[in-house]
């Protein structure tokens, strides 16, 4: 990505920028970005940060998770996010499931 | 301190305070006497991503107790291996001689029979348990309410274990252990490096949780409930203070390096990292950690 590119990442919110990495990456069939940042304020280790984009709950159901543990899933998900996850997001709540496993039962 | 307590939804908070009883930590009891000692932010185990949409009528979704089979139980059996589901709902315990001793509630049928028979073998001797399909809260407390009614009108009493006061069936909040702590202090130099400590650790104990705040203050949502889980399973388990700067100093990052895992808290398990909150979680609603825990 250009500078130009960067900078307008930039502008974005950090929930767009989550959104976007883990869309392409995963190609997800379903993706859900919620920023609960708000939930989490004033708890110890981000008093005094502002309390803005730091805590987010995703939902990302793709097949490339397909015979990856949970462990797997979510440190994919995590090396995607590793820049987020350098300025400033703090915590990330991480639902990974395939496509399968989302299916109702029979 | 992580009390499991369902109320801690705030929505028993006014229900009639016929149905007392005690707070049981495996077990989720309903607490309706407010408790003077109850601490400020009881645990609630709901899953984060719920999509259960809230029944607008609860149907009973349980057997009545008289229909309910009972299982006898005796000490040598694996309880947690045996007949007893280790799903949601409500149980009822006979003692030896065939009377209700006490109806509780649980998320893990199975698990919180194991405890009450590790610690009050004597009144043990069979269960009841009813399995509730969909266990929201709502019905969970139904299913315990059909029970109780149905127990009391059969029999013109509560059992003994469920009238308020009674401690029995309450596991007394065992003295927690210390966090352990990696190194003697800031100002001591260390000889080798953290990561070489933490390997140690994670190497030489089974369980090990890396969270923030101490085991009986965990200082952030997700901590607290991977310690209420862990408290829940009644595994041995040791707890290290991220946030400790004067024993753990440097910590936070170089663990996070360690394992390659950029947020906390962490649970290790046989010197693996099993996952942080989210996965522990699941393994816990999913029944897995019982047999993670043994091996």
């Amino acid at each position: 990505m250009g500078s130009r590119g960067a900078a307008a990442a930039a502008a974005l919110s950090r929930a767009s920028r989550i959104r976007s990495k883990l869309q392409s990456a995963l190609e997800a069939t379903v993706l859900e970005v919620d920023d609960v940042s708000n939930q989490h304020a004033g708890h110890a280790a981000v008093r005094g940060s502002s309390d803005k984009e730091t805590h987010f709950n995703v939902k990302i159901v793709s097949p490339k998770f397909e015979g990856q543990s949970l462990v797997k899933r979510h440190r994919i998900v995590y090396d995607l996010l590793a820049d987020e996850l350098q300025s400033g997001l703090h915590a990330l709540s991480i639902v990974a499931k395939t496509p399968r496993e989302t299916k109702p039962a029979q | 301190m992580a009390t499991l307590n369902l109320s801690s939804l705030q929505s028993l908070s006014s229900r009639p305070l016929f149905y007392a009883l005690p707070q049981n930590t495996p077990t989720l009891s309903f607490n309706f006497q407010p408790k003077p000692s109850t601490p400020a932010r009881p645990i609630s185990l709901k899953p984060y991503h719920s999509e259960k949409p809230r029944a607008g009528v609860v149907a009973l979704a349980v057997k009545s107790l008289g229909e309910t089979e009972a299982v006898a139980v005796s000490p040598e059996n694996d309880v947690t291996a045996g007949e007893l589901p280790s799903g949601s709902g409500v149980y009822a315990v006979y003692d030896k001689n065939g009377e209700v001793q006490f109806i509780g509630l649980s998320r893990n049928i199975a698990a919180s029979v194991s405890v009450h028979w590790k610690s009050v073998p004597e009144l043990c001797g069979s269960v009841k348990a009813g399995i509730v399909e969909e266990p929201d809260r709502e019905a969970l407390t139904q299913a315990w309410k059909s029970w109780m009614e149905e127990y009391i009108k059969v029999s013109g009493k509560i059992p003994p274990g469920n009238e308020s006061g009674n401690a029995t069936w309450v596991r007394q909040p065992p003295k927690r252990k210390p966090d352990l702590r990696l190194t003697p202090g800031r100002h001591v130099q260390l000889t080798v490096p953290l990561e070489n400590l933490i390997d140690t650790l994670v190497k030489q104990n089974k369980v090990v949780a890396f969270i923030k705040g101490s085991r009986s203050a965990p200082l952030c949502g997700f901590s607290q409930r991977v310690i209420a889980i862990l408290e829940n399973e009644g595994v041995d388990y040791e707890s290290v203070n991220v946030m400790d700067e004067e024993y753990n100093y440097g910590l936070r990052e170089t663990l996070k390096k360690y394992s390659n895992w950029p947020t906390l808290p962490q649970i290790f398990v046989d010197g693996e990292l099993v996952g942080g909150c989210d996965i522990l979680t699941s393994m816990y609603e999913k029944g897995e950690l019982a047999s993670l825990f043994k091996k």
